[in-house]
């Protein structure tokens, strides 16, 4: 028999889970079992009311452990380990059991299976419960300073922002000057500054600030360490290539994109006169009065939008919009009617994206003169060199009720999107998750866009997706508040829920800290040997390390072999 | 096969006035349309930007037979000025077919 003390709440959840389980049967089923002395059921757990009695059960009980059985640990996990803390009950001697969405959502067919199986995951809840010890988090003091990757406009404005709120910063940037893609602008939409401008100023803003350390022809080499104190090694490649090694609390991840590059032929690429919208936009900053291509005055351009972007077919094709081209196609088509009003623009679009403010610029295209066709993704236009030497695009214009037109053109601009950066290396080195379009991904897109799966790593601007520069800015920003949550407050608390090596037992073959995915697991000496440690920091409690050592010297903490198996026990009672 | 001619537009655009660039082809005028054109104006200004002046001059007939009620006018929700630009290619076609 069990000494133990455990309360257990069967929750009705209105009826979400009693139309179909017999919550007073499973409490019957359960309240028998060893070391349970409290069995209740509630319509809802979650409410304040249940939560009180819970408290004041585990108070005048002095119960040592709690069960819930109720919806998924993903909804109210926490807000049960909460209750217990409140009650002073250690938070890890809870176990919340799943029997809305693994019994009554999905037997609606078979109440008394689902009744069954309630019973018999409550069993293993409260036989899991029976053998936890209390936990506590682990608490990591940290280094008040961060790694930015990468110096374009997102990196810049990071650092910036940290520096501000007291926080060192090191800058990296791999090539030799910062500013990326931006400081190769000019004029931009809305406001007309240069990006040069912008870029200069960020990088005075750098230069004033004294907890700025910003290297060029830097790279980052290697990364130990975790979450509030990574060791971290930069290289730099100047007259003589030298290594830095330091410790920053967290790391923030600004590597931007590439320009998507048209393959041979991809709408006429390679033809004289067929040119990409960076390469565009450098034959309209550098025009005179006249924009002149080999010489010659540039009077018929022609726009094909949504190059390397939206791509159906071929070999890993880029599905998503790249977010920025239409507004750069139109703002460029602008700039162009601004400097020849004679000059007649074609835009080739399969669908005009120029969301928000945009809108306005794209109205002033339009009135500028510029010409808008559509054309459908499966006949996408032609562009081939006439007989006469000029280019020609063909294409069928649904906007004209589908005729076929023929426009003479004197360039033809491919309006090319935004493509992942090759950063394989760094990609290595921070163990960052790359998503199946080849950006860094976040944990969540809506409520957590700048944090990764990686502790105390952070990603922001293009590189974790398409984006404009004020929202490359925008995400930067929020790592830096992400960044300053961590190191302001000094320390970070983490699961206690992970795995622990028994030196006693280890007999170091390795094969845990290959299984690793996180690289958690180190060597540290004991007793005269050399054994496998995990580091407390590093380990996602995973637990994929566990069974696969031959010496049984690994046990998850939360989830040991002995709580398993009695788990099994429990479930497996009356058959087993 | 119909050849693109960007100056046409300016020949038939004597002033500002003219904004069929502004229609966005949501068909509203075609339908208030009380002489049932099918054609106008939506397609006429598509044809008048890309140039298309055979499209055009093939449509003589019914660019006449406008009321020039201002029916679409009124109801266009890009304030694209119909009748006016009506008034434009009427005022090209006297020129350039009937050498008035």
């Amino acid at each position: 028999m069990s000494d133990r003390r455990i309360g257990v709440y069967i929750c009705h959840c209105g009826g979400n889970i009693s139309d179909y389980v017999d919550v007073e049967a499973v409490r019957q089923a359960v309240e028998v079992e060893p070391g349970v002395v409290v069995a209740k059921t509630a319509m809802f757990t979650c409410s304040d009311a249940t939560q009180q009695e819970m408290i004041e059960d585990i108070r005048e009980q002095n119960l040592d452990g709690l069960v819930v059985a109720s919806c998924s640990p993903k909804l109210h996990l926490f807000t049960f380990r909460e209750v217990a803390k409140r009650a002073g009950l250690n938070p890890y001697r809870y176990t919340q059991v799943n029997v809305r969405e693994q019994c009554s959502w999905t037997h609606t067919d078979d109440r008394a299976g689902a009744t069954e199986k309630a019973v018999r995951l409550v069993r293993a809840g409260v036989a899991r419960t029976a053998l936890t010890e209390p936990l506590e988090p682990i608490v990591i003091d940290t280094v008040p300073k961060v790694l930015v990757v990468g110096a374009g406009i997102a990196g810049l404005r990071a650092a910036i922002g940290l520096a501000d709120l007291g926080i060192s910063v090191l800058l990296a940037e791999k090539s030799a000057a910062p500013g990326g893609w931006v400081a190769g602008f000019n004029k931009m939409y809305p406001h007309d500054r240069t990006g040069r401008l912008l870029i200069k100023q960020l990088v005075d803003k750098v230069k004033r600030r004294e907890n700025i350390t910003l290297f060029t022809d830097a790279e980052l080499v290697a990364k130990s360490g975790s979450i509030g104190n990574f060791q971290v090694k930069i290289r730099v490649n100047g007259q003589k290539t030298e290594e830095i090694s330091t410790n920053v609390g967290s790391i923030i991840v600004a590597t931007g994109f590439d320009g998507y590059h048209p393959r041979d032929g991809e709408y006429g690429y390679g033809i004289d006169g067929v040119v990409t919208l960076p390469e565009y936009k450098e034959i309209l900053d550098n025009a005179g009065d006249k924009m002149l291509f080999n010489g010659k005055e540039i009077k018929n351009v022609v726009y094909i939008y949504c190059v390397g972007s939206r791509q159906q077919t071929g070999e890993n094709p880029h599905r998503y919009c790249s977010r920025y081209c239409c507004n750069a196609g139109v703002h460029a088509a602008v700039e162009s009617a601004e400097k020849d009003p004679q000059v007649n623009q074609y835009h080739l679009f399969r669908d005009m994206r120029t969301y928000g403010k945009f809108e306005l610029l794209y109205g002033r295209a339009r009135e500028k003169g510029s010409v808008f066709l559509k054309f459908d993704d499966n006949e996408p236009p032609v562009v081939e060199k006439g007989p006469d030497g000029r280019l020609k695009v063909t294409v069928k214009d649904l906007l004209t009720y589908g005729e076929q037109v023929e426009i003479p053109a004197d360039v033809v601009v491919l309006v090319t999107g935004m493509m992942p950066r090759e950063n394989s290396a760094l990609v290595d080195i921070l163990k960052l998750p790359v998503g199946r379009d080849g950006f860094f991904n976040e944990i969540h897109p809506k409520l957590r866009p700048v944090e990764t799966v990686v502790d105390g790593v952070f990603i922001c601007g293009a590189c974790q997706g398409p984006k404009n520069s004020a929202e490359s800015v925008a995400s930067a920003l929020a790592a830096v508040t992400q960044s300053a949550s961590i190191l302001k407050k000094g320390f970070v608390e983490l699961e206690p829920l992970i795995a622990v090596i028994d030196p006693k037992k280890c007999k170091l073959c390795d094969v845990c800290s290959k299984s690793c995915p996180y690289s958690a697991i180190e060597q540290e000496h004991y007793q005269g040997k050399t054994v496998a440690r995990v580091n407390e920091a590093v380990c996602k409690g995973c637990g994929g390390c566990a069974p696969l050592c031959p010496d049984n010297a690994i046990d998850l903490k939360g989830y040991t072999d002995a709580q398993m198996e009695s788990m099994i026990d429990a479930m497996l009672k009356e058959i087993g | 096969m119909a050849l693109v001619n960007p100056d046409f537009v300016n020949e038939v655009k004597r002033t500002e006035e003219f904004n069929a660039s502004a229609c966005m082809n949501c068909g509203v005028c075609s339908a208030v349309c009380p002489m049932g054109l099918e054609l106008l104006p939506r397609k006429l200004f598509r044809y008048v930007l890309l140039g298309l002046e055979d499209k055009v001059l093939a449509n003589t007939e019914t660019i006449y037979s406008c009321l020039l009620c201002k029916m679409c006018e009124a109801n266009c929700p890009a304030q694209v000025h119909i009748a006016e630009n009506v008034r434009f290619l009427r005022y090209y076609i006297n020129k350039k077919v009937f050498k008035l």
